[in-house]
């Protein structure tokens, strides 16, 4: 078997949604035994979040919690109550990192603040993920993906180069989200680290707006030096709106000619007698007339695919590249020459593929596994604890287990 | 924010412009010992040498650039050529005594220089080396030339994002490049995770395309589930409505509101004064409010057009309606919530500069863990004596040599400092200036930014 990074890693994953699933995904994915606690019956949020197999909504089905959640385990416990309570200091006590996203203040209001884990288990670390930090004032705040992206300034820049009024546009998916679980993974790793070395645990506040404002540092930095605030993607003054996608035969591609000019573009639309036309030789030509710039492109680029444009302009060295829909990555040459996908068996879903791993480390590489049925582990994990198959279904009847 | 969890470590860092320094930043900001490598004929060009400070690339423009200041606080910095076989022999004793090395060349570069993985491994068994690139290091597509546009548009995020019937989106802040650089970052910590507890390095390859690939995840599961291709969609979030973002009063003011269950609803229709066409059945309940959501969101901007996006913001929160103005780079810069908390660094950057407020890149409070100011980002060379001189043990006289040599120092082979085009930018209207900024700072910072300048270039 091959080794992994947290193999003797256990962390208890209390939270719910998307950020705190993905940070402890990352662990799962590297080794760790990371138990996910649920809700009695209901289970996880995205549980209930499709896409769910066969558009059939059922708890077991559904494919973002799948992603999310490979290599857990899972144990149902009612944190409410005083029993539940118990079982989790029990938990606690065996385990290296707790991950939680509740509102602030709520695990205190449990009985399971920071200091209280501490005393069952004094080197424990405790990761606190919300939408806007333990302190200060927006503490109570509501965070959504959408709200996030707008209070870190990610939204204000989003909009098309050639529209810059317009009506700014989330980023697709759920970035703030994944953002967030990035970074709270890294600063939970660090955390990890530091502890074999000084054999103390911390508690880690991690705020979502920071986390995706983190990813705009440089557009943030603008301003103290120049009072600058960007509409849209830097790249849009540097000669050429660059980046942005133009229409093809068959999609869409990035049309990214460098930021220094784009000498080769003719050769590449069978033009060459507009190599030294004034639009591929002055980046200052294109700038002021983009769409007679476009109207040069735009026949041949119509009439070829956007495989077949990317590799004629590979070949002459333009950074030309397809923009490519979630369907087409499964059978992406390059992707399966790595073998970035990869498949496990579910007992409810059969035979599932999904997206790797983020990074590949050559010694402990990610592992492959399923995402847990709801309370699937209730009874390794807790007659580890002590309990019966009796004094199990006593809890069960009680509403904690 | 920046925490010493990860001091004794020390990070060879080769990589430039934007994911790179990311990740090396991150490290640096947990206490890291980076050390920058440029050289006379490399600098950092592109991040060194843009947005300077009131618009003046002065003399030496490579010290001003903020995109550099931001994405290298905390780091040192060297100058080596390893175009020459005795800057290669330096680079191998640095190997010898470090942890990590970072690289984001194109892939063979490393390896024609003599300096691939396998050979950094003779040299220091427990070596973690990453290299970075836009596909990864293996595959037919290695050699791809690409920047971010590449990355997300390759990955399904740029398909992902943009309104239904408009074009797919590049996203505005550089986001591929630095989801590469976060991830990265996460690997890096992961191995020296593993390093710590095992003694053994390794090689780390990072492709900023699937490190992308795994941030829509969920979104790729409907293919592999159900061969369904699913496309963007703006601001929608299914079967939540009102969610998006609405225009406000004033210019170029907006809001973003989510709505997302009917307790919600009901508390949205109190705040804006319970109007007729809230009780419409059109909008009833979850699912015919997301049905009818076009039409909804028509009326709910005639209502937020005459508002103020603070005040929505702060009514629809204390109401427990979720509700966030969209911030422009000034009001991020200027936000309380940021600022309490400590994000901002207010950061020193010597004479003629002044402080400024930068960024934190690894946002994470630690209760009980000592915290420091990262050290503003390293002049061209600057710590060429403490690194060659006090952690490699070369002598002043072998120093000057090796300068006249051209193996180490010398000033960068840099284009004439260009300020950034304000009037172009707002003839394009593509970004908004407030000449008033350096006044907004220092009330909202209590500090003297911009002028006080007192820090030297400060080599170790």
């Amino acid at each position: 078997m091959t080794e992994q990074a947290f193999d003797k890693i256990v962390v208890l994953d209390c939270t719910d949604g998307i950020a705190g699933a993905y940070c402890t995904k990352l662990l799962a994915d590297f080794g760790a035994n990371v138990i996910k606690i649920e809700k009695p019956g209901k289970g996880d949020t995205t549980r209930r979040m499709g896409p769910f197999l066969n558009d059939e909504p059922d708890k077991e089905k559904s494919g973002t919690f799948f992603y999310l959640n490979t290599n857990k385990k899972s144990i149902t416990l009612n944190l409410e109550s005083e029993t539940g309570r118990i079982l989790f200091l029990k938990l606690v006590a065996k385990a290296d990192v707790v991950v939680e996203n509740f509102a602030p203040g709520k695990m205190s209001a449990l009985g399971l603040s920071y200091e209280s884990l501490t005393k069952k288990n004094p080197k424990i670390i405790m990761t606190s993920i919300t939408g806007f930090g333990q302190t200060g004032p927006y503490r109570d705040y509501k965070a959504t993906n959408l709200v996030t992206f707008g209070l870190s300034g990610a939204m204000y820049t989003s909009r098309p180069a050639t529209h810059t009024s317009s009506r700014p546009v989330v980023e697709g998916g759920r970035q703030a989200e994944f953002t967030t679980g990035l970074l709270s993974f890294s600063a939970t790793v660090a955390a990890l680290t530091n502890r074999i070395d000084t054999g103390k645990g911390t508690w880690i506040d991690m705020s979502a707006q920071e986390c995706l404002a983190s990813t705009l540092g440089a557009n943030i930095s603008e301003y103290p030096y120049l009072g600058l605030s960007r509409k849209t993607n830097p790249f849009a003054i540097h000669g050429y709106p660059i980046g942005y996608s133009v229409p093809c035969k068959d999609g869409w591609i990035s049309l990214t000619p460098g930021l220094g000019g784009a000498p080769n573009i003719p050769l590449l639309i069978e033009k060459p007698e507009l190599l030294e036309d004034p639009f591929f030789t002055k980046p200052a030509a294109r700038m002021a007339e983009p769409e007679k710039f476009d109207a040069l492109l735009t026949p041949w680029l119509k009439e070829h695919s956007k495989w077949d444009i990317t590799k004629q302009a590979q070949e002459l060295k333009l950074a030309f590249t397809p923009v490519l829909n979630p369907g087409e990555l499964e059978e992406d040459e390059q992707l399966k020459a790595k073998g970035f996908f990869v498949k496990t068996q579910h007992p409810v879903m059969g035979e599932v593929t999904y997206p790797g791993a983020p990074f590949r480390l050559s010694e402990t590489p990610a592992r492959v596994g399923k995402a847990p049925l709801l309370g699937e582990d209730n009874e390794t994990i807790y007659r580890e604890l002590g309990f019966s198959k009796e004094n199990m279904v006593t809890l069960i009847e009680q509403g904690i287990i | 924010m920046a925490y010493e969890l990860m001091k004794g470590t020390r990070v060879l860092d080769l990589t430039m412009v934007f994911a790179g320094p990311v990740s090396s930043r991150i490290l640096a900001s947990l206490g890291a010992e980076v050390i920058k490598i440029e050289s006379a004929v490399r600098p950092d060009v592109f991040t060194r040498g843009n947005v300077y400070p009131e618009n003046d690339p002065g003399t030496e423009p490579w010290n001003r650039g903020s995109l550099f200041h931001s994405l290298n606080a905390g780091k040192l910095g060297i100058t080596l050529n390893l175009g020459t076989d005795k800057g290669r022999d330096l680079f191998k004793r640095l190997v010898k005594i470090s942890d990590v090395v970072m690289e984001n060349y194109s892939p063979r570069v490393m390896e024609n220089w003599g300096l691939g993985y396998a050979e950094l491994k003779k040299i220091k068994p427990d070596i973690i080396m990453a290299s970075m690139s836009g596909l990864g290091h293996t595959g037919p597509l290695k050699d791809f030339y690409m920047y971010v546009p590449g990355m997300e548009g390759m990955s399904g995020l740029t398909h992902m994002t943009g309104y239904t019937d408009e074009p797919p989106m590049l996203s505005g802040f550089s986001y591929g490049d630095w989801t590469s650089g976060g991830t990265s970052a996460a690997a890096i910590l992961t191995a020296l995770y593993h390093k710590k507890s095992t003694g053994q390095g390794q090689f780390i390859d990072l492709a900023g395309r699937e490190a992308l690939i795994a941030n829509v995840g969920n979104i790729i599961m409907d293919y592999t589930l159900n061969k369904r291709v699913e496309n963007r969609m703006g601001n929608d979030q299914p079967y939540a409505a009102p969610h998006g973002c609405y225009r406000c009063k004033g210019e170029d003011n907006w809001v973003n509101i989510a709505v997302e269950n009917d307790e919600q609803w009901t508390g949205f229709c109190k705040l804006i004064g319970n109007p007729d066409w809230c009780k419409s059945e059109k909008f009833g309940n979850s699912l015919n409010r997301w049905q009818n959501r076009a039409d909804l969101d028509k009326l709910v901007e005639e209502w937020t057009l005459k508002q103020d996006k603070f005040e929505i913001m702060a009514s629809f929160q204390k109401a427990g309606v979720p509700a966030g103005a969209v911030l422009n780079m000034k009001e991020v810069n200027l936000n309380s919530q940021l600022i309490e908390r400590g994000f901002f660094n207010v950061i020193d950057h010597g004479e003629g500069i002044g402080e400024r407020p930068i960024p934190t890149q690894l946002p994470a409070k630690y209760n009980n863990k000592d915290s420091f100011i990262p050290a503003r980002a390293p002049k061209f060379g600057q710590d060429n004596k403490y690194v060659f001189g006090k952690l490699l043990g070369i002598s002043n006289e072998e120093l000057s040599t090796l300068e006249a040599e051209k193996i180490i120092g010398g000033a960068p082979s840099f284009p004439p400092g260009r300020p950034t085009r304000l009037n172009l930018i707002e003839a394009q209207g593509a970004g908004q200036i407030d000449a008033n900024y350096l006044n907004e700072l220092r009330e909202k910072y209590k500090k003297d930014i911009g002028t006080k300048g007192t820090a030297k270039s400060d080599p170790k």
